[in-house]
């Protein structure tokens, strides 16, 4: 059937992407020249039984094409080589860091989610009103406010001047707070949460806002307020759902971006998540967990893109799959 | 279809070009000036801009001098001597941060023009030729469009630093920064291509770009004295946007340490002084102020430019 | 001043009714003291250019001006009561249950995600607490009621899958859900092309008579109110110029405005293209500015009996017989 097959051809087109970025990586990291030449150059200490792995992982003896299909094919056996800084198989730490990273990501999507919707809608049915002023004032410097400016100024208030929240990390390193494990992780969240946040509405609500604004002004708006429908309902079933469809991209682009906006948000609060591993796998140069990370960025995006094309077949009905 | 365009497009005789375009130019520049948000843009951009032209005059110290970590004033609050304060190697904040303007320009400037020839020329020549060809390079710029850019940038200024140690690119100057911005040239240029394809191929319609081919005029001509500057205002509103983007990104690149240690650029004064944010905190917040009011100014800039050339777009 | 209708037994009656607009450049004096009545089981005519204040009458009946316009002031009678006095959750059991409404553009006024079985029904279920299924039997019923084969079926269409015409009859079985005992139709033809435009009417007359229905059917077309309307409202700049029967607005037209809107009409009976003077009238000028509008008459600039009385005296709508009601200085 139709949703099968045009599920198919996105999958095709992911698995290219992917494979395109991974080879662009590949090739680049080899462009330098020989990578065990350079990580020794760069790194003098490290161990003859590490060079050993990495060079029996990415079968260094044979030619470039060869090396890189060798790695393809270990990737498909989830197997991603060992950290050559960490001494551990990528597979397990992008697990481990990557929920770090997750969580936070997640949840301050959602709350984004939320607020731009609440936020978007009130300022659009009150266009031109001194909230709907306010809101487009904030939102329009949100989406010029650096992240990592934001952040500073988040530390600089409530971790140094008010002394509620803690600056860095995720996790207490002495007692946790309140002795709840749990409190203790929420408690580190507060501040990176509230970063990415901001800066999620910001684009989210200006985006809801303008399209409910358009939709608002449709004549089916009208006639549906027309046929005794309360306002309310009108706002909500019929207006929400057709100024969403729009909006559903940008947040497929937010989920896909998660990680690739990650080293910023993790450099600014010492976080222990994937894109302060990236920081320092690339400083470093920690060839399998650069090619891990790219990876799973990728697959990321990708599988945003995917799922959001899916609900877009489902939410509007005016889309042909062909 | 724009308002601005509608009059030019109903008095098709080529001969009156220059008082058309003219005529675009004047009426945008009308309806740009009501535009509060737009002019507070222009003013933010300007003062950038001056700042960064009389850097030397306006700097009270060198932004080399570290005479301030000899007197011990290293990370001194601001004062009448550092107006800003000093940061951890006794550098003068405010000579830092002013001397980091030209830095700013300079990136989001030069990525950009290297980013609007790319783009122009791929989404003009595939607006314009369209069929087989436009198909092509919409895939590839749909490509470039969902690769991570950021982390891939970052790998590569990373590389190239190793890359070119013992080569004579080594004796370039700035050669980091110059590689960050065309990198971020290279990789910012889709969404130019994009609106000049949308636009070339809107244009290519109008009735004066079909009296122009009527009257012989070639491709050349027609793309380049026809098209291209009706197609400019939306251009330039997404180089505008560009011109914010790269100078951001520069700041994260520099931020996360991998900018370019022998530039002054205000990413790089906040990566230098993040670590004494508790005790020095003028030193972080200056230069982040800074990237703040430029980013600010070209987005609001670019807000403004939309609305004077594209009114129907907004309400 | 007394209702303007033949009868007393009115089904609406509007008096006084003024709404503005309240624009950052002005306020928009959009209708400025418009009075008019319907009777039951008839259709009122409401014509003029556009710009000429009629929607926004008409969405002034069911209390949905959008923003930023108000109404400041008039009465609107229906069944007795004001409702203009009535509070927001009084107005919606009144629309769509007592008022309906048919919209200009069936391409835009159906909600295109959801279908029309889903968007019928919702009024249905909302208004008249049916089940889903005895709503879609109703909708299914109405649907075929309008004309449209194999209803059950269509139910689970969406709108962009009908064509324009069929979009149209949905809006007016839409509109005809819960038996309105008023319609009101705005250009309801308007955007349909010209062998549709008269099925659409012919359906209309149909059911207004099949439910006993009053409409008011705002256009600009003089065709179409010659061919439905039992009486006529002409409006000009947000005013009344005349209103009388359709036989007397088209045989004995006392306004200057009415008169010069007959003489646009195309006729049969005329031929254009050979001679050098016949060609087809405009009413030279364009509608006036409602921020500014023109002192006395609002028309008295492109009117052609105009003179200095006219720019300084507001014309009163007086009755120059039983049921013909004019506002002119000149016509008395």
């Amino acid at each position: 059937m139709g949703i099968v097959r045009f599920i198919i051809r996105r999958l095709i087109f992911m698995v290219v992407l992917v494979i395109g970025v991974s080879i662009l990586i590949f090739f680049m990291i080899n462009a330098i020249g020989n990578p065990i030449e350079i990580l020794l150059a760069e790194r003098p200490g490290i161990s003859p039984e590490v060079i050993e792995s990495v060079k029996q992982y990415y079968r260094l003896d044979r030619s470039l094409t060869e090396q890189y299909l060798s790695w393809l094919g270990n990737v498909l056996h989830l197997n991603f080589g060992n950290s050559i800084v960490y001494n551990q198989p990528v597979g397990s730490m992008l697990v481990t860091w990557g929920w770090e990273t997750v969580k936070i990501q997640v949840l301050a999507i959602l709350i984004s989610l939320a607020l731009a919707i609440f936020i978007g809608v009130t300022a659009a049915t009150r266009q031109y009103s001194k909230i709907d002023f306010g809101v487009m004032s904030t939102a329009l410097l949100g989406r010029s406010l650096p992240g990592f400016f934001l952040g500073i100024l988040l530390i600089l208030t409530f971790s140094y001047w008010l002394g509620i929240f803690p600056s860095y990390g995720a996790y207490s390193t002495r007692s946790p707070l309140m002795g709840s494990a749990l409190l203790d992780s929420l408690w580190h969240m507060v501040l990176p949460v509230m970063m990415l946040t901001y800066f999620n509405t910001a684009t989210l609500t200006l985006l809801i806002r303008s399209n409910m604004v358009d939709v608002l002004r449709m004549d089916f708006i009208m006639a549906a307020r027309a046929s005794g429908l309360s306002a309310g309902r009108v706002v909500y079933r019929h207006a929400l759902k057709n100024a969403f469809i729009p909006a559903l991209t940008y947040l497929a682009i937010l989920f896909g971006l998660m990680l690739g906006t990650a080293p910023v948000t993790e450099t600014v609060f010492t976080w222990p998540g994937l894109g302060f591993l990236y920081i320092t796998a690339i400083q470093q140069l920690d060839y399998p967990v650069i090619m891990g990370e790219n990876l799973i960025i990728t697959l990321m995006l990708v599988i945003a893109n995917l799922l959001t094309d899916i609900a877009y077949v489902f939410i509007d009905p005016r889309i042909r799959l062909e | 279809m724009t308002a601005a365009e509608q009059p030019s497009t109903r008095k098709p005789p080529p001969k009156h070009h220059g008082t058309r375009r003219l005529g675009m130019w004047v009426l945008g520049w009308q309806r740009f000036r009501r535009n509060k948000t737009g002019l507070l843009g222009l003013v933010l951009v300007g003062i950038v801009f001056l700042v960064a032209l009389f850097c030397p005059l306006l700097a009270p110290y060198d932004p080399n001098d570290q005479s301030a970590m000899l007197e011990f004033r290293s990370k001194a609050p601001p004062s009448w001597k550092n107006p800003l304060g000093t940061d951890r190697m006794g550098y003068d904040v405010a000579s830092r941060v002013i001397y980091g303007a030209p830095t700013a320009l300079v990136v989001g400037l030069g990525s950009m023009a290297v980013a609007a020839v790319i783009g122009i020329i791929l989404g003009g020549f595939s607006g314009y030729i369209g069929g087989m060809a436009d198909e092509f390079l919409m895939r590839f710029t749909e490509f470039f469009l969902v690769v991570p850019i950021f982390i891939v940038i970052l790998v590569m200024v990373r590389i190239f630093g190793i890359v070119v140690v013992g080569t004579p690119l080594e004796e370039i100057p700035y050669l980091n920064l110059s590689t960050i911005i065309l990198i971020l040239g290279v990789f910012g240029w889709p969404p130019i291509a994009r609106m000049a394809r949308a636009e070339f191929l809107r244009l290519k319609e109008m009735e004066f770009v079909e009296a122009a081919r009527c009257i012989g005029v070639g491709r050349a001509g027609i793309i380049f004295r026809h098209i291209l500057p009706n197609a400019l205002p939306s251009l330039i509103v997404i180089i505008a946007l560009g011109i914010g983007g790269s100078i951001l990104m520069e700041a994260m690149i520099s931020f996360l340490g991998f900018g370019d240690p022998k530039a002054i650029s205000w990413g790089q004064l906040l990566s230098f002084n993040y670590e004494f944010l508790k005790i020095a905190p003028w030193a972080s917040i200056a230069p982040g102020m800074a990237i703040f009011l430029t980013v600010l100014g070209f987005n609001l800039l670019a807000d403004g430019l939309t609305d004077a050339f594209n009114p129907r777009l907004k309400e | 001043m007394t209702a303007i209708a033949p009868h007393n037994d009115q089904l609406l009656a509007v008096k006084k009714l003024r709404v503005h607009f309240f624009t950052g450049a002005g306020v928009v004096q959009a209708v400025d003291g418009v009075d008019f009545a319907v009777s039951p089981r008839e259709t009122l005519g409401l014509v003029g250019e556009s710009g000429s204040g009629k929607t926004i009458s008409s969405l002034a009946l069911l209390r949905l001006i959008p923003r930023p316009g108000k109404i400041i002031g008039g009465e609107i009678i229906f069944k007795h009561e004001d409702l203009i006095a009535k509070r927001e959750e009084e107005m919606i059991k009144i629309r769509g249950k007592n008022i309906a409404m048919i919209f200009q553009n069936p391409a835009y006024s159906l909600n295109p995600i959801y279908s029309i079985g889903d968007q019928l029904g919702e009024i249905l279920t909302w208004h008249e607490k049916l089940s889903r299924q005895a709503a879609n039997e109703r909708v299914a019923e109405l649907l075929q009621l309008v004309g449209i084969t194999d209803p059950f079926s269509r139910l689970r269409q969406f709108p962009h899958e009908l064509s324009g015409g069929m979009k149209q009859r949905v809006c007016i079985a839409r509109a005809l859900l819960c038996s309105p005992p008023l319609v009101l139709a705005d250009e309801p033809t308007t955007n349909l092309d010209v062998t549709i435009q008269a099925q659409i009417l012919d359906l209309l007359q149909e059911l207004k008579e099949r439910f006993h229905m009053s409409m008011i059917l705002v256009t600009h077309d003089m065709g179409v109110v010659a061919r439905m309307a039992d009486r006529i409202t002409v409006m000009y700049a947000g005013r009344i110029c005349e209103t009388a029967t359709a036989r007397t607005i088209f045989e004995n037209p006392r306004h200057p405005y009415t008169q010069a809107l007959l003489a646009t009409m195309p006729r049969v009976d005329h031929s254009y293209s050979d001679g050098k003077t016949r060609r087809l009238p405009v009413i030279p000028g364009r509608i006036p500015n409602l921020i500014e509008p023109p002192s006395g008459c609002r028309f008295h600039p492109r009117c052609p009996a105009s003179d200095d009385e006219c720019a300084r005296i507001l014309p009163e709508l007086l009755s120059l017989e039983e049921g013909h009601w004019v506002s002119c200085i000149k016509a008395g």
